[in-house]
């Protein structure tokens, strides 16, 4: 089993950067900011240690929040997806011997797609329910949820092209 | 302890979540006074809920306990209002009060008969607890009888609803004495006799207990006066009476001791013949 290695900590720190930095600036249409640090759940390995990964994820949301000054919905979100991700791979991609150990490893376009769409719904809305955190507020969150998902799944499609399938 | 290490390790990723989420949610709400505001409202209504419950549950249980506090409140509240009856009788300004020789015991009663011509109570107090024959028996609100013979744990008690038992009452506002029969068929309705008919009294006037035996105390409220008629050629009133509350439906009573009763039953015997 291999736990976290030096790439991981070099996508985390450049993903945390970069989502501080440029993405909570983008206010497309005014206000949507896309979420790309959603891409460590993609980068971190599918066999590696679970437990290191809530950990990473909730030091992941911790900075993202610490650094932009949200209230805390970035560290919940984002830890709780560190924690349902093996469910998110498993309804994806399947419980079979086909299981792959990445991302990148697999080449069934499909199963990627899904994987993507969960984890970046499940995130988004969750995120917004906590920001908004008001039964009042519920056609806000699926508008907010629902945009911001888009341009994140965008992004994310786009970026995601650069690298290769690897075997 | 192994086992317990082991559960610990298998769910380390469920333990490790709640943990940081716990953290986190903290985080959040120290930043945030809205988000703390919701919360806050939300676990208000949890709680408030649960304590109502929690209320409902605990102050059924507690029935017996607020019941025992309340029958010893009660006896205080009957001893004090006993005792201020004694004064309007005796008002004896700059003098210290007179001594109210009354002490009040509190008993259940175990049972309770109406349909006999002589009915008895039983009290679930006995010589035990000091109670001795000839004790006067009273509720929250009336009397009840005289004791008639004691064991270790129990009374018996000669119930009002007994046509041998004659109880000295009069009324508030006229000092006419009379004593109070059962009239044998409803357990509310009485009969007053000897009350001579030149006194002042009328339908509805209150009847309390005379003062005149060791048994009962003065000022005891009884009953009402429900019908009156003046008796042709005799000089007395036949006088019936309602009773305020039923005596064959009694829970809780007083057993009144006298205190001076040894001393009055000497006098009497040194009265000569």
């Amino acid at each position: 089993m291999k736990s976290f290695s030096a790439g991981s900590i070099i996508s985390f720190v450049v993903l945390v950067l970069g989502q501080v930095l440029l993405f909570n600036h983008l206010h497309i249409f005014g206000s949507i900011n896309p979420m790309l640090y959603l891409l460590f759940f993609i980068f971190y390995r599918f066999e590696s240690n679970q437990t290191v990964l809530i950990l990473l994820s909730f030091l992941l949301g911790f900075f993202i929040d610490f650094l932009s000054q949200s209230g805390g919905a970035h560290t919940i979100a984002t830890l709780t997806i560190g924690f349902v991700r093996p469910l998110i791979i498993r309804y994806s991609f399947g419980v079979t011997m086909e299981t792959p150990q990445s991302y990148f490893s697999d080449s069934r376009t499909l199963n990627k797609i899904i994987f993507l769409i969960l984890l970046t719904v499940f995130h988004h809305t969750l995120y917004f329910t906590l920001v908004y955190f008001s039964w009042d507020a519920l056609l806000l969150i699926a508008k907010n949820a629902l945009f911001t998902s888009l341009f994140s799944l965008i992004l994310m499609g786009i970026i995601l092209n650069f690298y290769p399938n690897r075997k | 302890m192994q086992r317990i290490l082991n559960a610990l390790l298998q769910f380390r990723n469920p333990i490790l979540y709640i943990f940081l989420l716990g953290i986190s949610f903290s985080f959040s709400f120290n930043q945030s006074p809205f988000h703390e505001y919701n919360i806050q409202k939300y676990g208000f209504f949890l709680s408030s809920k649960l304590f109502d419950y929690k209320d409902a549950v605990s102050s059924y249980l507690d029935l017996k306990i607020i019941n025992q506090q309340l029958l010893k409140e009660n006896e205080q509240l009957k001893r004090i209002e006993l005792n201020s009856n004694n004064i309007p009788l005796y008002p004896l300004a700059l003098k210290p009060p007179r001594r109210f020789p009354f002490k009040l015991k509190r008993a259940n009663v175990i049972k309770n008969s109406f349909q006999n011509q002589r009915n008895f109570l039983i009290l679930d107090i006995g010589a035990e607890n000091g109670v001795h024959p000839e004790m006067g028996v009273i509720s929250n609100n009336g009397i009840l009888g005289v004791v008639h013979s004691v064991s270790k744990n129990y009374a018996n008690v000669i119930s009002i609803l007994h046509q041998d038992l004659k109880i000295n009452v009069r009324t508030t506002k006229s000092a006419a004495f009379g004593s109070l029969v059962w009239s044998g068929k409803n357990p509310l309705e009485f009969i007053v006799d000897d009350i001579v008919s030149n006194a002042n009294i009328n339908v509805g006037d209150t009847l309390i207990t005379g003062g005149m035996s060791s048994y009962f105390p003065l000022g005891i409220p009884i009953g009402k006066i429900s019908k009156l008629n003046k008796i042709q050629g005799n000089g007395y009133y036949a006088v019936e009476a309602t009773l305020f509350n039923d005596p064959s439906q009694i829970y809780y009573a007083f057993v009144l001791e006298n205190l001076d009763a040894q001393e009055l039953k000497s006098l009497q015997k040194n009265i000569p013949q």
